[in-house]
């Protein structure tokens, strides 16, 4: 038989049944919907989950602090005092996949003056050239600093002084916008650990404000709220706030120099982190990561996606018997045309092929009209299911703003498509074969 | 003029019911040749049909051997057999066998369509045969809309249109009354005729086997004689010796199946 004989006589044996041809079809539709909204509604809880995860910060992060807390395995806390110097820094540095490392200071004590007008914010100091490597933000114009045209520059976070410096003349602070690409600054450190040697001119760091580097806002909190130092140009203004310092604390403010807070690392891809984090565990240093206590979360929404997608499969299953059930009934209610189409020279083969080309268009046709209501059924959670989902998943995780409940990702309509019509094919392989082994003589008796 | 294009050689057929061996064709052979009209003739449970089955591929040969055009029926694959059925073989059945969903051009085409012959070629050789068993404006028809009679001339229509060198007709008359059975024979008669075409026939009716060049008398799964027909007289007096014996005696021998222990 020609293919194209074979098509139109398939079509036209499922037309003569129309009714029960359609409601195969419907049952096919019913399973390609629920299998296809089930999965988008898993993909979009793990998506939206993803994205409120990285809202807190970057999930490729590793800390190794000085100051280490961690749970034993009885539930405790336990303290681990850490010794970070550029040693470790070397060490850590070796490990596979670390995309950058940076040694970090946090800063409280530095002050950004405008004039008499001052303002406190938040500085990190870091390894330069580690900004990009961190996934900083976009910076509003230019590019990035590097060591060689611009070590001191400072490179601040969108939320991190807003442009608002106080002045307290003694009775009402009067406020002043500045604008860090025009006004002269300077900065300025108060470390109230040591004693300054009054003879001494108080330290103060003019900044070149071409060098003022104001990043566009990135959604990642650490970054926008902070300013950023290199940390050589960092060590350098912190010797000569060292030199006005009092003999005695001198000293102990140069060798603070040499011990890190904090080593930060930037693993290349998420998956990684908990490799790295363990190959820092045998260098003997604890670390943290927002990993840790997303993995298991991530674990839930995985296997959430996992129940949903076998609630489908169970739809598409009963389809699946149903489209086998029509097939059988359609061969018993066809078996002496099927005789006779074997005795007139019909090829087994074709009549294998028949059947299972009717199966697989029943399938076919419902899988795509199925996906076809699935995004008509994805809109309506993504549009009104919004109460039901908030209240749903407001226990374990949030719900990031602006994120879908249902995502169809661009595969899973060829997925579902493919899957009605092998799920047609294969539910009308056996009812398929059965026709083949009709006797030519017994179905030309049957009436 | 005589080259055998059907050749039997001790066919069996046997069928088992429980214990008991059924032989329904025991030990048959005879010759068809090209051109022929062959007539089964014989009661029902004589074990004719199942000799035409066995000859059309249809049934199994339990034993024996039967060629058409010098290639063995049994022999070959499910496959082949098709193939064998598309190019040589075409069928005229009691009961017609038409395909209900379909209108009487589409039956027709319907050995074409497993031949691979292309649609336009097919609808015109399909309705050339209808115009010729006379169902020119019944083509659109289904069977359901048709008479008797005009059923089997598209069954006849379907069995002659990929022009197969031997059809055979089992019953062809069987559902139909005495004046369209005459109309049919004669189409039959004419049809093969025309393309020098084998005809082999099965029926019980005695007055059937008058269109038959060669009647084989089949009787409990044997052959019980061979009639050659002279068609050199007028058919109105060819009256067959013992045509005279009483249909009904025979049946009633017959009907009891033939059973044997040995094998």
């Amino acid at each position: 038989m020609r293919i194209f004989d074979l098509i139109r006589m398939g079509l036209r044996n499922l037309l003569r049944r129309k009714a029960r041809t359609l409601l195969t079809v419907i049952g096919v539709i019913i399973g390609t919907v629920s299998i296809v909204v089930m999965i988008s509604v898993g993909i979009g809880m793990n998506e939206s989950f993803e994205a409120s995860v990285m809202q807190n910060g970057g999930m490729t992060i590793v800390q190794v602090s000085a100051d280490s807390w961690s749970e034993d395995e009885n539930g405790e806390w336990k303290q681990t005092l850490q010794n970070l110097d550029d040693k470790v820094l070397d060490r850590l540095r070796q490990i596979e996949h670390v995309k950058a490392i940076t040694p970090v200071i946090n800063n409280w004590n530095m002050q950004l003056f405008s004039g008499k007008y001052s303002t406190w914010t938040q500085f990190m100091i870091m390894d330069m050239d580690c900004y990009e490597g961190f996934g900083y933000p976009a910076l509003e114009d230019g590019t990035y600093p590097n060591k060689e045209n611009s070590a001191d520059a400072i490179y601040i976070g969108p939320q991190a002084i807003q442009g608002q410096f106080q002045y307290y003349d003694g009775r009402r602070p009067k406020t002043k916008d500045v604008d860090i690409r025009t006004d002269q600054l300077s900065i300025k450190i108060q470390d109230y650990q040591f004693q300054v040697n009054p003879r001494k001119k108080e330290f103060e760091q003019k900044l070149n404000n071409r060098y003022m580097i104001q990043a566009s806002e990135s959604g990642y909190s650490q970054a926008d709220y902070s300013c950023f130092i290199d940390i050589d140009t960092y060590k350098e203004w912190y010797k000569k706030f060292a030199n006005t310092l009092k003999i005695s604390d001198r000293k102990k403010a140069l060798a603070s120099l040499e011990k890190y807070e904090t080593i930060m690392l930037n693993v290349d891809n998420m998956n990684n982190v908990s490799e790295v984090q363990e190959e820092i565990e045998k260098l003997g240093f604890k670390s943290m990561s927002d990993m840790q206590y997303i993995e298991p979360m991530k674990e839930t929404a995985e296997m959430m996606e996992l129940v949903l997608g076998a609630i489908g499969a169970v739809a598409m299953l009963v389809s699946a018997i149903n489209i086998a059930n029509t097939m059988i009934m359609s061969i018993y209610e066809r078996t002496k045309e099927i005789g006779i189409m074997k005795v007139l020279g019909c090829k087994v083969g074709d009549v294998r092929k028949l059947f299972l080309f009717e199966a697989g268009i029943i399938g076919l046709i419902g899988g795509i009209v199925g996906i076809g209501l699935s995004y008509l059924v994805s809109w309506i959670l993504n549009t009104y299911g919004g109460q039901i989902f908030q209240s749903l998943m407001s226990g374990s995780m949030g719900v990031a703003e602006g994120s879908s409940f249902s995502v169809i990702p661009f595969w899973l309509p060829f997925f579902a498509a493919f899957f009605g019509m092998m799920v047609g094919v294969l539910s009308g392989f056996f009812p398929a074969l059965r026709a083949t082994k009709i006797s030519a003589i017994e179905a030309m008796k049957s009436e | 003029m005589s080259e055998p294009i059907i050749e039997v050689k001790n066919a069996k057929k046997i069928y088992k019911m429980g214990k008991e061996r059924i032989r329904a064709v025991d030990g048959v052979s005879f010759t068809v040749d090209k051109g022929e009209f062959c007539c089964l003739l014989g009661t029902s449970g004589s074990g004719k049909s199942t000799l035409l089955n066995l000859m059309a591929g249809i049934e199994k040969l339990s034993g024996g051997q039967i060629l058409i055009k010098g290639e063995s029926i049994g022999g070959m694959s499910e496959n082949k057999l098709s193939k064998f059925r598309q190019e040589n073989l075409g069928f005229v059945f009691q009961s017609y066998n038409l395909i209900g969903s379909m209108t009487a051009l589409e039956n027709v085409e319907l050995p074409l369509v497993f031949k691979r012959v292309r649609g336009s070629k097919r609808k015109k050789l399909a309705k050339r045969i209808l115009k010729q068993v006379g169902l020119k404006d019944r083509i659109m028809h289904k069977p359901k809309e048709m008479s008797g009679g005009q059923q089997q001339r598209v069954g006849i229509a379907r069995a002659f249109v990929s022009k197969p060198d031997i059809v055979f007709a089992d019953e062809p008359t069987g559902n139909l009354d005495s004046k369209t059975t005459i109309e049919v024979m004669e189409l039959i008669k004419e049809m093969a005729n025309k393309n020098h075409q084998t005809i082999v026939m099965v029926t019980h009716d005695r007055k059937l086997s008058e269109y038959a060049d060669k009647i084989i008398h089949i009787l409990d799964g044997k052959i019980e004689s061979v009639e050659i027909v002279d068609h050199h007289e007028s058919p109105n007096t060819a009256a067959p010796p013992g045509d005279e014996v009483p249909q009904e005696t025979p049946v009633s021998e017959t009907t009891a199946p033939v059973t044997e222990e040995e094998k």
